[in-house]
């Protein structure tokens, strides 16, 4: 897909969530029987879920992790991951892009170590799980090309303009950026994919990977919220970041800014009920693939992620 | 999937959402819980008679709210989701008190603390005068989360939704958080910890509960058997993930200029592991190496379980096997309430 159809799609896309939604909460005034159905809110379900094994789910988030990973591993070593934890079934690709953060708040990079640590105890965490059936990581664009994914996202969120680039290597600023284009959706994508798994063993693991990504994501979003007082376009970044991903991923209401909402901030993204979110594998790739359209690549993954769930909703 | 069939799921998702905030804001309104908690038990009832195989089969609808609903079966030689749930009620009405009265001056409401087993009162606990804003601000957001929990509990358990039981989250000598601030060598014998005093003992008192639910949560997780619920427990596990990770960032944040607090993070960890178990499922926030350690976890990168009689060595403040103590001075309502002895 090239990338000028990919920002006709989320742009169309946007309107049409709009507009479907204040149909549907007209039609909603009458839906009051429906309550209980809140409970199902777990987004759709995966494409041919019957066939889908633990080993593909687990195989679909080592994906992801390698994503973020490299991320942090560059932004903050200057180099990626080893090759020893790169290896496995499927195609293996380079990583595009990457390098060291020159941090100008000491806390800031701190916390960028931490994070690249656990997402690399992840990675491994899940390598050893699938064992002989991991995936190998995909080719992963993470520079800061105009024509990159960063830049895409940065430009599909109208944090810039056509032809501009967006670095989330620049500075503090930018890096929690970029991070904050991903950890929140790690947290809706393992939340989706937790009544997926049958393995009590898998589950539990799976729940403590949640856990540490929500604890990311909180720290990404405290840390922006905080600089956002003196700041105040970190905030605003935010906000369209969440509208970006909200109108790639289908038209639920699933993400949200650090903006306050009723005289409280608002680091925890949850519905009415305190809930977090949940994403399908589907909507959580056209996150990570940038398109609203059902695709097997694009965005972070120019050739498409490795594992049997590999296609983007069709939105 | 069809577009059509993808947008007649969608729809029916923002419905239902858009129908719950329309049927909790008559649901305040009125201050009757009748309704919703018939609804709520109605699903739980069905979920319990269990295909939790199929997970795209809608819940079943709810049953007339005029029909008083069966109740849950009872345990046959193991724990319900009903009991795993009425656990996690009670540690959210435990938050939920201490972030309504710190943030607003108000406990919650009347109307979110009926139910089965005996129902306690709260003792303690004022307003915070925040001198940080942005504390103030997370503190009003986290007190909205924690009201939501105990309100999405007790629809979700229904009719069996446990009572609030006996809280005490005083800030006298003699009450828990002085007892836990004690325990982890914070106040010396006789002194009181006062967790409403200023935003740095607000935070360490919230400290002391955040990582608690999330080891809950996930420990809970694989014993609930509804998919349904779990991927609920899942929502609520992440929310309290959020929260510990807010709590903790700013705790890290403030202890760059007041290195007590991050040496108050480690030692209330070292208080919590020295009641749950000899296993280490605990940290604070102090630097490992060039690292911040505001995600608790192992060397895996996964945050850790508590089972639910861990927890309750934590909140009664017990190393023993017991039935009441610290927060919960009665104990909890419901079937799960023994502390592990360690």
């Amino acid at each position: 897909m090239t990338e000028g159809s990919t920002l006709i799609d989320v742009m169309e896309n946007r309107a049409k969530r709009r507009e479907e939604r204040r149909g549907f909460f007209k039609i909603a005034a009458a839906g009051i029987a429906a309550a209980p159905v809140v409970l199902t809110m777990g987004g759709k379900p995966l494409n041919a879920q019957t066939a889908v094994t633990d080993a593909d789910i687990l195989n679909f988030a080592l994906n992801l992790e390698y994503l973020e990973a490299q991320f942090y591993y560059f932004a903050f070593f200057g180099t990626g991951l080893p090759q020893s934890s790169l290896t496995g079934t499927g195609t293996q690709g380079n990583v595009i892009g990457g390098r060291k953060v020159n941090f100008t708040d000491p806390v800031v990079s701190q916390y960028a170590a931490e994070i690249a640590a656990d997402e690399r105890a992840h990675v491994d965490f899940l390598r050893g799980a699938l064992g002989a059936s991991a995936v190998a990581q995909p080719t992963i664009d993470i520079s800061s090309d105009p024509n990159g994914s960063f830049s895409t996202a940065a430009r599909a969120a109208g944090l810039i303009g056509a032809g501009q680039s967006f670095d989330p290597y620049a500075n503090d600023e930018n890096f929690l950026l970029g991070a904050f284009i991903f950890e929140d959706v790690g947290v809706t994508a393992y939340k989706g994919a937790s009544p997926l798994i049958t393995s009590k063993v898998f589950l539990e693991a799976a729940a403590g990977i949640l856990a540490v990504e929500a604890y990311h994501a909180a720290l990404v979003r405290t840390t922006l919220y905080r600089k956002g007082i003196q700041t105040p376009a970190l905030i605003t970044a935010t906000e369209r970041i969440s509208d970006a991903r909200d109108s790639l991923d289908g038209t639920a209401d699933k993400d949200q800014g650090i903006a306050n909402r009723d005289n409280a901030s608002n680091i925890a993204p949850l519905d009415a009920n305190g809930l977090a979110y949940s994403r399908s594998a589907g909507e959580v790739l056209n996150i990570v693939y940038l398109t609203s359209m059902a695709r097997n690549q694009g965005g972070f993954f120019p050739n498409g992620v490795n594992g049997t769930i590999r296609t983007s909703a069709a939105n | 999937m069809s577009d059509t069939e993808t947008n007649e799921k969608l729809m029916q998702v923002l419905e239902a959402s858009e129908a719950r905030r329309v049927e909790r804001r008559a649901f305040l309104r009125s201050g009757s819980s009748a309704a919703f908690a018939a609804a709520g038990t109605g699903l739980l009832a069905g979920c319990f008679g269990g295909d939790d195989n199929n997970n795209n089969t809608p819940p079943p609808p709810p049953p007339p709210t005029t029909t008083v609903p069966p109740p849950p079966p009872p345990a046959t030689g193991g724990i319900t989701d009903g009991d795993i749930l009425n656990f996690a009620l009670n540690l959210e009405y435990l938050e939920a008190q201490f972030y309504a009265i710190a943030a607003t001056g108000s406990y919650l409401p009347e109307s979110l603390l009926g139910g089965t087993g005996t129902r306690g009162q709260v003792s303690g606990g004022r307003q915070v005068t925040f001198t940080d804003p942005l504390v103030a601000a997370y503190a009003r957001e986290i007190a909205v989360d924690e009201r939501q929990h105990v309100a999405f509990l007790r629809g979700a358990i229904g009719a069996t939704a446990v009572a609030q039981p006996a809280i005490d989250i005083s800030a006298s000598a003699t009450g828990a958080f002085s007892a836990a601030a004690r325990a982890a060598g914070l106040i010396g014998a006789g002194q009181a910890f006062d967790p409403y005093a200023n935003d740095e003992n607000f935070l360490l008192g919230a400290y002391i509960f955040e990582d608690v639910g999330v080891t809950a949560y996930k420990g809970a997780a694989p014993l609930l058997t509804s998919k349904v619920f779990l991927e609920a427990a899942a929502g609520i596990l992440a929310a309290e993930a959020y929260h510990a990770g807010l709590v903790r960032t700013v705790l890290y944040g403030k202890g760059i200029a007041a290195p007590a607090l991050v040496d108050a993070t480690e030692k209330i960890s070292d208080a919590r592991d020295s009641l749950d178990s000899p296993s280490d499922k605990d940290q604070g926030v102090r630097m490992r190496g060039d690292q911040s350690n505001i995600v608790p976890a192992d060397s895996s990168g996964l945050a850790f379980s508590r089972s639910a009689g861990d927890v309750l060595n934590i909140v009664y403040l017990t190393a023993a096997a017991a039935q009441q103590g610290g927060f919960f001075p009665s104990g909890v309502n419901g079937t799960i309430r023994s502390s592990t002895a360690d």
